[in-house]
Formats: structure tokens, sequence, C-alpha cells
């Protein structure tokens, strides 16, 4: 097992170093460069600006070079423990998504707890009620929740506050807090705000995650085991708990190291629309401004994420399940 | 445009100043100011004017000191919300953008035929850290920018001659500076109103804080010290650190002469915070020191639709920019319950959605486009009141892309109106002549066998272009002519102009206000501009060699531009108008609505702000809001 862990672990930097070419690569592909969409950008805000001074800011940023020692220039600053160089926030990278990071995994892992907490109960609850009035009331409240898209959701549910209550709920903090030092009022002003982006994006996640706990639940509950149990007078209730649920929960405890790169990359929409200061958004402008570096930190920061999480996957199913071993083995 | 020209006529609005200036003897100051006065923090309020301080006119009366203007921003790509907010030039535009006035510098004079301008600096003006500014601030900028070929490889356009030589800045005094050019240029002012750091680019600065700047400067600074700076803002050249350094809201802390300083905050900072300049050099009719808004504060928005519905909130104090003309019947609803009025002024001129075609298109349909009869004929074919009910929510009127009727270029109604009446018979008509063969389903055959078949590219900027652009179509097609329309991202777009690959395009007509200076959309070698004949501005660019050679009449606006550029006002009027009329008569670029509010001229503001002019100049030249004067702005108590 050890010696599994370890194999992955040292095929990792080669994967990255894979990755950031692809990355790098794609993020350059389309047409033209940074300064040709920052030009496109001030055009499309009414001004304009010349041909010569872009030249000049070519030149300024290195834009000019060839793509290979952009790119030997972006991973040796890398290699050294410097994210890199924003062009379009002209700010260190590292300064940039520092709370940024910290925001997004607050907002995931809220939204993470949240899915759990209510979608194991209404799975559990609609499996050994089956066909009730209860089951029937949440199938359609899942379908409903996994067929809105969640920006959807949030708009509506924005445009409610604003006509109704008068306020926009946009974005983490009060106006007052927004870039005041961390302090016990700030944090309680996050959560007054956090729950609401934690409930939209919940909503998608817990209707898929109820789903398929049912369906694990109820193959576990036809199982000759619980007739078994039944006949040895086990109450219903701790019988259900004690055994089905917990081989029900095994497939899905499996894939939480998914989640990891999900938890970052799973609300850009959401996080846009509603003006989150999160990971996402950023990622999404660097995308369109072809600010590379940037673009290129933060996909490099998702992949690492992803392998990491593939890893944990594969390590709690190999401990949870003894019949998957390693091959060599 | 009423640039006025001669020296004479500015000894008037000079010496109203010197009156103001002997009245500010008894110049009043903010509240926060007179405390830190009285605690021996800060100069008393006439040791930090200038002698003869600037006298804003204020819109309706002598305001009061206080609050704090909300806007909001789209991050570090919208730097240009604070540069159109403070406006910190040595000359502006006036509220009406009819003419140059004084700001930071008092004046300037220029010689008979316009090679020579002096430009007269305020004695006792300072920096917002409470040093002297003086010629030596604009030396600096001469000699250690626009001449450091580091700095500024390419110098700057406005800056030199015709022979491609740079032209000369000298000291006079330590409050005048002389230009001299080689030959007439009368478009200095309208350059040096545009000097202020816009688009945050160091190519767009005159006056520079020179005692902050030469720690930067390897010319003035040691090399270890420099070295160190470098590293720790994390940049690789000095010049990458130099070009955030010498603007205020990218530094945060280099010291302005507008009449708000950010106080450490910069446009990357998800809250840029920029707060009333102790030193501003101006003061209102009363003499109290302008500002009077002690704050203004930008917040970031990802998102343009939030920021959208935060302004139907009435979470901001005042903006037009990223207000979408779409927002404004909801705005309009909300007006009453959530504290703002909502206030439109309309664009400086042109159209607000033109089709362009490109004259040289090298496809077969080309041959169409470069046809008069045929461009005349899909202008009357376009139904332009559904447009203006439709996109532009019955505002504005149909036109050509020609000035306003109050601008002095504007060449008549019998040009701003041409062919813009809604006459499908006729239209079809001319097109029988053109191309009468026509396919099974009914659209126009090009002679080689080919429906005729036009791309209209669109990029979803400032208005409902989509909706417009759909619209033409439906309107074409009646008249037998095929047509598409083509949304492509904004960058993908722009590629394509230069490398003559769009056929036809929907943006706006912008630039009438401003035909003789910057990138005009009616001068073919401007870049960027719109897809108006990209093979003639190669033709220019070689000098003849490659490209395609322009016909007469387009070869005749680049004799004008050419010619405006060194003449008299008078002449340059009558140049401009001659340019409209052509420009109208040719049809190049059809005409749909213009005059609306459709670019940041949808504005919310707060219910208490005032001095707000109900009519405004709205063009980015002028730096609307900034050529209204947000100093003299206020809250009624």
């Amino acid at each position: 097992m050890l010696q599994y862990i370890i194999k992955r672990l040292l095929i990792l930097p080669f994967l990255l170093f894979i990755f950031s070419i692809i990355a790098f690569i794609l993020i350059q592909a389309p047409p033209g460069d940074f300064l040709t969409s920052y030009m496109a950008e001030l055009a499309a805000s009414g001004s304009s600006i010349e041909r010569a001074q872009i030249d000049a800011l070519r030149a300024l940023y290195g834009l000019d070079q060839p793509l290979y020692i952009q790119y030997f220039k972006w991973i040796g600053r890398l290699l050294t423990g410097d994210l890199g160089f924003s062009l379009d926030w002209q700010k260190p990278i590292s300064e940039l998504i520092g709370e940024r990071l910290a925001l997004t995994l607050a907002l995931g892992v809220g939204t993470f707890i949240f899915t759990w907490l209510v979608a194991i109960p209404i799975g559990i609850l609609s499996a050994t009620r089956q066909y009730s009035f209860f089951d029937y009331f949440f199938t359609v409240f899942n379908y409903i929740g996994v067929a809105t898209p969640t920006f959807m959701t949030a708009l509506v549910l924005m445009w409610i506050a604003f006509k109704y209550y008068g306020v926009s709920v946009t974005g983490l903090f009060s106006p007052e807090y927004i870039d005041a030092v961390w302090s016990w009022d700030r944090t309680v002003d996050l959560l007054k705000h956090l729950w609401l982006p934690v409930v939209i994006l919940g909503l998608d996640g817990t209707a898929r995650l109820a789903r398929v706990m049912r369906a694990n639940l109820l193959d576990e509950l036809k199982k000759p085991y619980m007739e078994m149990a039944r006949a040895k007078g086990m109450s219903e209730w701790r019988l259900v708990m004690k055994y089905p649920v917990r081989l029900a929960l095994n497939p899905l405890v499996s894939t939480i190291g998914w989640y990891l790169p999900l938890i970052f990359s799973g609300s850009v929409i959401v996080a846009t629309v509603m003006n989150l200061p999160t990971i996402g958004p950023m990622l999404l402008r660097a995308l369109i401004s072809q600010d590379m570096y940037l673009a290129g930190t933060i996909i490099l920061i998702y992949m690492i994420l992803a392998i990491i999480g593939t890893l944990i996957s594969d390590i709690l199913l190999a401990w949870l399940d003894p019949r998957i071993r390693m091959e060599d083995n | 445009m009423n640039i006025i020209l001669n020296p004479i006529r500015w000894m008037g609005i000079l010496g109203l100043a010197t009156i103001i200036g002997a009245a500010s003897i008894s110049a009043k100051e903010a509240p926060q100011f007179s405390a830190l006065v009285k605690a021996g923090k800060l100069p008393p309020v006439n040791e930090r004017l200038p002698e003869i301080p600037l006298m804003l006119p204020v819109v309706d009366e002598i305001g009061q000191y206080g609050g704090v203007l909300r806007r909001a921003f789209l991050g570090p790509g919208d730097h240009n919300n604070y540069t159109r907010v403070v406006y910190d030039a040595l000359v502006r535009f006036a509220p009406d953008g009819s003419q140059v006035v004084p700001h930071i510098a008092s004046g300037w004079e220029s010689n008979a035929n316009f090679t020579e301008w002096i430009v007269r600096l305020r004695p006792g003006a300072k920096w917002s850290d409470g040093q002297p500014f003086t010629a030596d601030d604009i030396m600096f900028w001469y000699n250690d920018i626009l001449l450091n070929k580091e700095l500024m490889p390419g110098g700057a356009n406005w800056m030199k001659n015709k022979d491609g030589s740079t032209a000369r800045v000298e000291k006079l005094s330590d409050y005048m500076v002389k230009w001299s050019y080689k030959q007439p240029n009368t478009a200095f002012l309208l350059n040096l109103a545009n000097m202020d750091g816009a688009d945050k680019s160091i190519s767009n600065l005159v006056f520079v804080p020179a005692h902050y700047l030469k720690q930067f400067h390897p010319k003035y600074a040691s090399k270890a010290n420099l070295k160190a700076k470098i590293k720790a803002a994390g940049f690789d050249t000095w010049t990458q650190l130099f070009a955030i350094e010498a603007l205020p809201h990218l530094s945060g802390v280099r010291p302005g002469m507008a009449g708000w300083i950010p106080d450490g905050t910069t446009v990357s900072d998800r809250v840029f915070r920029i707060k009333r300049n102790p030193y501003f050099v101006g003061v209102d009719p009363a003499g109290n020191q302008l500002p009077y808004i002690d704050e203004v504060r930008f917040t970031f928005f990802a998102d343009k639709e939030s920021l959208n519905l935060a302004a139907v909130s009435g979470e901001i104090d005042f903006q037009g920019r990223h207000i979408n003309m779409s927002t404004y019947p909801v705005l309009k609803e909300n007006e009453g319950q959530n504290n703002y009025r909502v206030m439109t002024w309309p664009t400086f001129g042109g159209s607000d959605a033109v089709v362009m075609f490109n004259q040289t298109w090298q496809g077969p349909e080309g041959e169409f486009f470069r046809n008069k009869q045929f461009r005349i004929a899909l202008s009357y074919a376009i139904d332009r009141d559904a447009i203006k009910e439709l996109a532009f929510f019955g505002l504005g009127e149909s036109r050509q892309g020609v000035p306003a009727p109050f601008h002095p270029y504007y060449p008549g109604d019998e040009y701003a109106f041409k062919y813009t009446q809604y006459d499908a018979r006729k239209a079809n008509k001319i097109l029988d002549g053109i191309m009468p063969k026509k396919g099974s389903d009914g659209f126009r055959v090009m002679p080689n066998g080919k429906t005729l078949d036009i791309e209209i590219g669109v990029v979803p900027a400032f208005g409902a272009w989509t909706d417009i652009a759909q619209l033409i179509v439906e309107n074409w097609a009646e008249i037998g002519v095929k047509a598409h329309v083509e949304v492509r991202e904004r960058t993908v777009h722009f590629a394509m102009r230069p490398a003559n690959e769009l056929m036809a395009e929907v943006w706006n007509e912008d630039t009438t206000g401003f035909p003789f200076s910057g990138q005009p959309k009616f001068d073919p070698r401007s870049d960027p501009a719109l897809t108006f004949a990209p093979l003639v501005a190669k033709w220019y660019a070689t000098d003849g060699k490659q490209g395609v050679a322009p016909e007469p009449a387009i070869r005749r606006l680049v004799e004008i531009i050419d010619e405006a550029k060194t003449s008299s006002r008078n002449r340059q009027v009558a140049l401009a108008k001659e340019l409209f009329r052509i420009w109208a008569d040719n049809v190049w670029e059809i005409g749909t609505v213009g005059l609306t509010p459709m670019i940041q001229g949808v504005l919310v503001a707060n219910k208490k702000l005032r001095n707000i002019p109900e009519v405004a100049g709205n063009d980015w030249p002028l730096r609307t809001p900034g050529d209204t004067r947000l100093e003299q702005y206020f809250y009624a108590k």
C-alpha cells in the first residue's frame, strides 16, 4: 500500500510537467495575445489605444518573445516557488489568489457539508419508504434540483431578494468588510453571506447524491442478511443504520476525493453571477483577457488538486474495500 | 468643437481667475482639513492653494462638504473608470465638449502659425504630498520618460514632427514651458487635454511628480536600491516597475494633482478609494476649496449584470459606465423607491449602430460593396423606426454617422438624414438595375451564379447590436438581399479586421466630434478602426507598395484629415463639413439611429447629489463624466 502511494507520488512531477505544457499551449491557442484582447477591451469601453503603444507594451511584458521562452520564464519562476506575475492585475499572483483560495475553500467545504447533511437523510428516508408520498415528493424535488442550472437558481433568488426585501445579495461581505483585516466580526459577516451560495450550489449536488444513496440502499435492503437480522428481533431503525447504510455509503465515500478539484472549479458561473470573490471568476477573466500566467497558474493548481483527489479516492477505495488490491501484490 | 486658438480671447478668462485668486485670501476648506490645520499637521489652506487658484464654476449652487460617492468597477481592466472621474490633465474639455479650458495649467498661448505653444503653470501649486509643482515636473516627463528609449521606444505620436523627429520642449521659467514643432500643430490642445494617464499608459502622461519618480529611474536611483525595489514588487525590469509607479491608480501612493488621490489602494483591489486632495488647485466661485465630496469609492464587480443589479437597488451614487441601456426600463421602474434618479446623456453625435461595408473585400461580394448605388439601396431598405423602438426604447433619431446638430462640424440636415427614409420600393428599383437575377428562393444572385450572402460580423459590445443586425437582415430579405449575422468574441473580431476577413460589421460611429485627432473611423489608416478598407490602410502604410489604392473619394478623406491637422480653426470647420458631406453621401457606412444614451449615457444618480448638468458632452476624449467637473458635485443635506 505504502509502496503504491509512493509510486503515485513520484510520478506527480512528471504529470505536472506534461500538464503545464498542455495548459500553456491551450491558453495561448486563441488568436492574439493579452494585448490584443486588452486593445479590444478598451475599444469596447469607448476608448482606443494606438497600435504603437500596444507594441511598446508587448515589448515591456516580453510577449514579443517566442512561446517556448515565455513558457520557460513562467515555469522557471514556478520552480523557485514564485507563482508568477499577472499581466492584467499587475500584481504577484500569490498576492491575488491567497484570500480567494481560502474563500473558495470555505464555499466548497460549506457546500460539501450542506450537500451531505441534506442528501444522506433524504436518500435513507426515500429508500426505506420507497414509493411513499415522501419518496415521490423528494424525487420531484431532486429532479428539479438537477434540472435547474445553478446560475438560474441564483438569478431567481437574487431577484426575489431584491424584489421583496430590496437588497442585492451579491458578494460574500458587506461593503464595510470587503477589504477589512480578518476579525471575528468579518467572519460573522462572511457566514451571513455564505449560506445563500452554499444552498444554491448545494441543491444541485444534493439531488444527485440523494438519488445515488437511495439506489445503493435499495440494493442492500433486499439482501438476505436483512431478513436474518429482523428474524433475530433487531429493531428496524438500528438495523438499517448499522449495516445497509454503511455499505451503501462505501461507494460514495470513495469518491470524496473527486470533490477536491470540484470544490474549486464547480462554482464559476454562480460565483460570477453572484459576484463572489472566489477563484472561479478570476480564472474566467484571466482566460478571456488571455492573462496566460495567471490562468496557467490557476489551472496548474486545479491539476494538482485533481491528481491528489484521484489519489485520495484510490486510497480510500483500497482501504474500504479489501477486494481491491494492487495488481502487482 | 470650438477650440479657441486666439490667445487674446483667453486673457478674459485668465483675468477672471486673477480676481478669484485675490478673493482666495479668505479661502475655505473641508472641516476635516481645518482640524488638521489646527493640529499643525497641515499648512493653512491659503498656503496649500496656488497664488491664482483654478476657479471651477458650479452648475447650480455653491455646495457643502462631505459624503462618499459610491461607484462600481470591473477590476484592473477598468482603470479608465478612475481616469474619467478625476480627469487629471493640464487642460480639460469644457462640459459641453465645445472648447478646451485651463485646469491644472493656468493658460497657454501660441505663435501666429501654431508651431510654438507656451503652457503656463500656477505658481504655488503643489502635489498632493505638499511638494511644489513646477516646470521641472514636465521636463522630467520630457527628458526621462518620453525621450527614454527603454520606456517609450516608439515615442508618442502627438509629440512627433512631420519628419519623425520629436518636438522640442523647453523650460522658460519655473512656471512656463514651451513646445516647438516643425509644422503648425492645431491639435496641440486637443492632445494636451487627453494627456491624463488614460489607458493606464505612460504614453498618455505629460506632467509627473519628478521628486517621487526619481527613485524608480536608473538615471537618478542607485542600482542596488532600484534592484531591491524591482524584486520586492515582483517585476523583471525597471521599466515595468516605473510604468506602475508613474500612475496614481496603479501605484496607490504616487502623489497627484487630481481632486481625489488614492489612499494606498489601487485598481487591482476589491475596493479602490480615492480621497480629497488637500492641495487641489481648484476653488468654487465662493472661494471654497474643491472637491466637495470627501471620497470616491470604486467597488469591484466581477460581472456587469450584478453591477447593474446593484445600480437598480440604489447601491451606486453616480455612474453611467457599465450601466446597460437595456437596464433603462428597470431603472426607471425602481427610480422612486431606491433613492436614485435616472438621467440620460446622449452620445456626442454619430450613429449608435452602423453597418460598415469592407471596401476592399476580395470575394465576389466586394464588387457590390464598392457600388455606391447598391449601398444606397440597402440604406433605404432599413426600417430605422423599428430599430429605434425595439433597440433604443424610442430614444434618439434616425441618422447617418455625422456630428450632432449643435456641433460646428454638422454638415446639415440634408446629409444627416440622407438615404435614411424607409423605402423598400425605391431600394428594390435600384437593385433591379444592378442585380436583377433572383434565385428560386427569391434572393438576388451574383453574376457567378451564386446567391449574394452578406455576413454581418457583430460583437455584443455596447448596444443591442445583435438584435439590430437581425432586424436589418430581415429588412434586406424583403428586397431580396440575403444576409446573416455572425456573433463573435471581441478579440477574434478585432483580429479579423486588419486581416481583411470581415465582409461587413455592426459597430457605432462615435468619432464624429474629433475627426482630426485620435483614431477617427473615417480615416482608412486608423488602427484600431472599423473594417472600412483594410487593404487601403495597408496601401498607405507601405507607401503604395502593397494593398489596394483608394478610390478618389476615399483619397479625398485622407487629404482633408491631413490638411486639417495643420490648418486654422475656420479652415478646419470647412474641411470637416466637406468630410462629413462625402461620408454621408457615399454611405460606406450605413447609419441607423444616433443621439441615444447608448454609451455610458444612461446614468443613475443619488437623489441628494447636486450640480450634475442635465446636458453634457458625452464622449471618451471628453472623459465624461470628468468634463462635468465632479469636483463641484455635492450631497444636499
